[in-house]
């Protein structure tokens, strides 16, 4: 199920994008207090204040690459001497920012006055905001995340926390707003409960056949990215997962002729959503789940959600899932984490998307798809892929190996 | 004087007494290792080494650049039983993700697994608060680390002695390099010096460095057709690339290669104790497209470097995926051109074992545009 003029989650989802573009750019043109923050940075925080807008170059540039103006972008900074090797979302960021958000859906971004990057989902980033901060000689916060190879340290928790009390007081500094920590802890709530009618959604894909495809989860991810911490983000989600619930009920399908399940382990492929959704519907597959999707919410290593009650201090909880988006936990925490998910969705095979785009996602899913195939007896197949870049994309010989796992699974269902 | 290759130099060394600590990337605690009696090898630099990588490559895609690809090499097959335990800190999204993939492909290849130490390195902008705290608590949890895997024990005295020994051996790159910037050696010795120190002990570092100090000759006289450039990148560019700019004429008056002057060029007067050595030594460590937090500092650093060394041009050795670099080097180029800095950017890949001829063309056409006072070389 793609964005569907006809579904009322699709339609809210749209107009809730638009309003929430348009509320950046008019707040920015009032004089709110503007900050480009890397999607896993807390938004709940700037939430606390009383007029910080909070705007997420990643989200914008997928945004960017799911129009069709993804290459146009890249191409923009490839001019201005950006290796095509670097991160599409980083190309298309820049390129966009080098002409003011010219061929931008959104009009891009407005001018911020703070950069709030981090280290935990990719360290590239602050190479990235690094960019920015010498082309507008702005301040560049780094939220320095550590990597986890186990169960995330008390340690590295507190280490975490300090940071974001040095990031409330540096926005207070450079504001001149005081941060109210009632407003936050609201904020905090509002993305708690929109994370468990996530979950409610995403839970839809355990129906046979299943009540979403990845492609929707993808696409209805944006307003976490961009809205995390509002009342709209908790009502959009309770709407969609309302509507998915009772669409399974109905008998309502994204592709009712549902053959074989799979998981999709990397980012969306933004060029390709439509086509790809629609070509494996007609061969009977449904691209059902991705980690990248489930995992909002949890702590590494899982994929259940985290109790917002767990503990009543919402900077706690946010330190405590700083580390949940996949990338920043190694090996053993991704297959821990992933292994529910293929049981519980009864996943018949693994599409292993090796994206050149980002190397933290997928420098390791060689020895992933390997563990995967022995422990869980699956097939699994690794494409080729650039998340933002169409350039980077061959159709025709992703479709070959698409094709030839589902070939795997009849074989191994034959036998 | 004969240099052993690599996996000489290596399996010299874990034949010895103490144990072999592989460590990744450029900028480890030696000191704190050596200092515990354990022996640290930083594992770049592997080309010599590891020419194929083959088990490499069942575990890493194609588009990872070669460091990544020839350390696995080394670590899973063409080196595994020459380390006793491997060392990693958080400079790099491929590296990170390093720890595991090795333990897998060691597996694999029938290699015993290996222990692995890790710390993270704070890498918080210095307008931030504080992260001193941190780093030295994660310094604190090395050294117990170490102690309970080795039975050898921590003193800040032996960790003291280590220090005056790599504060020789850096002192001495500092000398050599300036040996190369006074035309007294070349490039290409300077580079494959370094290279091969870089697999010996400490001990060993400043004997060959020292002799190698000791064996050449005075300044060449003037050469005006020399022109002087600084290199820059991950690694030194492959011995025949070295080659070519001797033989164009190109007199190297510094360099920013991390493997080199960014990991030689400085490290604490004093400290209170190991924990702060290391909080001064990542603090004030010479600007580094990986340590994030030196950012601020790195471009001007860079054009100093330029400018003190009388470089009229700039040649930037990239390595192939490191992104690392290539973010910064469009700002790099544009403020090395407007400073009248010719600047020539080639790209390194695991690929380029042949074909180095190429280059030459490029480095005399770059020699000819500073000659000629072009457009980036006001000479």
């Amino acid at each position: 199920m793609e964005i569907n003029e006809k579904t009322r989650a699709g339609k809210h989802l749209t107009e809730l994008l638009v309003k929430t573009y348009t509320d950046i750019h008019t707040r920015a043109a009032a004089g709110a207090f503007v900050v480009w923050g890397a999607i896993i940075v807390p938004a709940e925080i700037f939430a606390g204040f009383d007029n910080v807008v909070f705007c997420a170059p990643e989200s914008h540039a997928a945004v960017c690459a799911a129009k069709g103006v993804g290459a146009a972008q890249c191409l923009k900074a490839e001019a201005l001497g950006y290796s095509m090797d670097l991160c599409s979302y980083a190309r298309i960021d820049i390129g966009c920012f080098s002409d003011g958000g010219k061929e931008s859906p959104t009009m891009g971004l407005p001018r911020p006055h703070l950069l709030v990057s981090n280290t935990n989902n990719c360290s590239l980033l602050v190479k990235w905001f690094d960019v920015h901060r010498r082309d507008m000689d702005i301040p560049h916060f780094i939220l320095d995340v550590p990597f986890c190879y186990g169960p995330q340290q008390e340690k590295d928790r507190d280490y975490i926390l300090t940071q974001f009390g040095d990031l409330i007081q540096t926005v207070e500094q450079l504001s001149g707003q005081k941060f109210d920590r009632d407003r936050f802890y609201e904020a905090a709530a509002h993305t708690a409960s929109a994370s468990m009618d996530w979950k409610r959604f995403m839970a839809c894909a355990e129906h046979r056949p299943s009540g979403i495809t990845v492609f929707d989860s993808f696409v209805q991810m944006a307003p976490f990215l961009i809205a995390r911490g509002t009342p709209e983000l908790a009502a959009h989600y309770k709407i969609l997962a309302d509507e998915t619930e009772a669409n399974v009920k109905a008998g309502i399908f994204p592709v009712p002729d549902e053959k074989y399940r799979l998981l999709w382990d990397n980012i969306a492929p933004w060029h390709q959503l439509r086509k790809m959704s629609t070509r494996l519907a007609a061969m009977g597959a449904n691209i059902v789940a991705a980690p990248y999707t489930s995992c909002i919410g949890a702590v590494e290593g899982s994929y259940d959600l985290l109790s917002f009650e767990e503990n009543d201090d919402p900077l706690w909880y946010l330190a405590r899932v700083q580390n949940h988006s996949v990338c920043p936990m190694g090996m053993d925490l991704r297959l821990s984490s992933m292994g529910p998910v293929i049981e519980k969705l009864g996943i018949d095979g693994v599409v292993f998307a090796s994206n050149r785009s980002c190397k933290v996602f997928s420098v390791m899913q060689m020895d992933e798809q390997r563990r995967v195939r022995e422990q869980y007896g699956i097939p699994c197949v690794m494409i080729d892929v650039d998340h933002a870049d169409v350039r980077k994309f061959s159709q025709e010989n992703v479709y070959v190996r698409l094709e030839a796992l589902l070939e795997s699974i009849e074989a191994k269902r034959a036998v | 004087m004969e240099m052993e290759t690599p996996l000489q130099a290596m399996a010299r060394l874990k034949a010895g007494p103490r144990p072999v600590i592989g460590c990744l990337p450029l900028y480890p605690p030696l000191e704190l290792i050596h200092g515990m009696g354990l022996t640290p090898v930083v594992l770049w630099g592997l080309s010599d080494a590891v020419p194929q990588v083959p088990d490499a490559d069942r575990h890493l895609q194609n588009y990872v650049c070669s460091v990544a690809r020839r350390l696995a090499q080394f670590v899973i097959r063409d080196g595994k039983d020459l380390i006793d335990g491997l060392f990693f800190y958080n400079a790099g999204d491929t590296l990170r993700n390093l720890p595991e993939i090795l333990r897998e492909g060691r597996a694999l290849a029938g290699a015993s697994p290996l222990p692995l130490f890790r710390m993270h390195v704070p890498m918080t902008s210095p307008a931030q608060a504080d992260s001193s705290g941190y780093l030295k608590q994660e310094i604190e949890a090395l050294i117990r680390s170490f102690e309970k895997q080795y039975g050898v024990t921590f003193s800040e005295t032996r960790f003291a002695e280590s220090v005056f020994l790599y504060r020789r051996m850096r002192s001495l790159c500092l000398q050599l390099e300036q040996a190369v910037a006074e035309g007294r050696m070349g490039f290409a010795d300077f580079c494959r010096t370094l290279m091969a120190a870089n697999f010996l002990e400490v001990s060993e570092q400043i004997a060959l460095l020292a002799s190698t100090l000791d064996g050449i000759g005075p300044p060449s006289a003037t050469d005006d057709a020399s022109v002087r450039v600084v290199v820059s990148g991950i690694l030194p560019p492959p011995p025949a690339f070295c080659e070519m700019m001797d033989q164009a004429g190109f007199v190297v008056a510094g360099n920013d290669l991390a493997f080199m002057h960014r990991s030689y060029a400085h490290a604490p007067e004093t400290w209170a104790d190991a924990a702060d050595y290391y909080v001064k030594f990542y603090k004030s460590h010479f600007p580094c497209s990986t340590l994030l937090f030196s950012s601020d500092r790195r471009v001007d650093a860079i054009i100093d470097r330029v400018r003190q060394a009388g470089a009229k041009g700039f040649v930037f050795v990239g390595e192939k995926f490191c992104e690392y670099e290539y973010f910064d080097f469009p700002y790099l180029e544009k403020r090395l051109r407007d400073q009248g800095v010719a600047v020539l950017a080639v790209e390194i890949s695991m690929d380029d074992t042949v074909g180095m001829e190429t280059f030459r063309t490029r480095l005399e056409a770059f020699k000819e545009v500073i000659d000629g006072g072009g457009r980036n070389g006001n000479k």
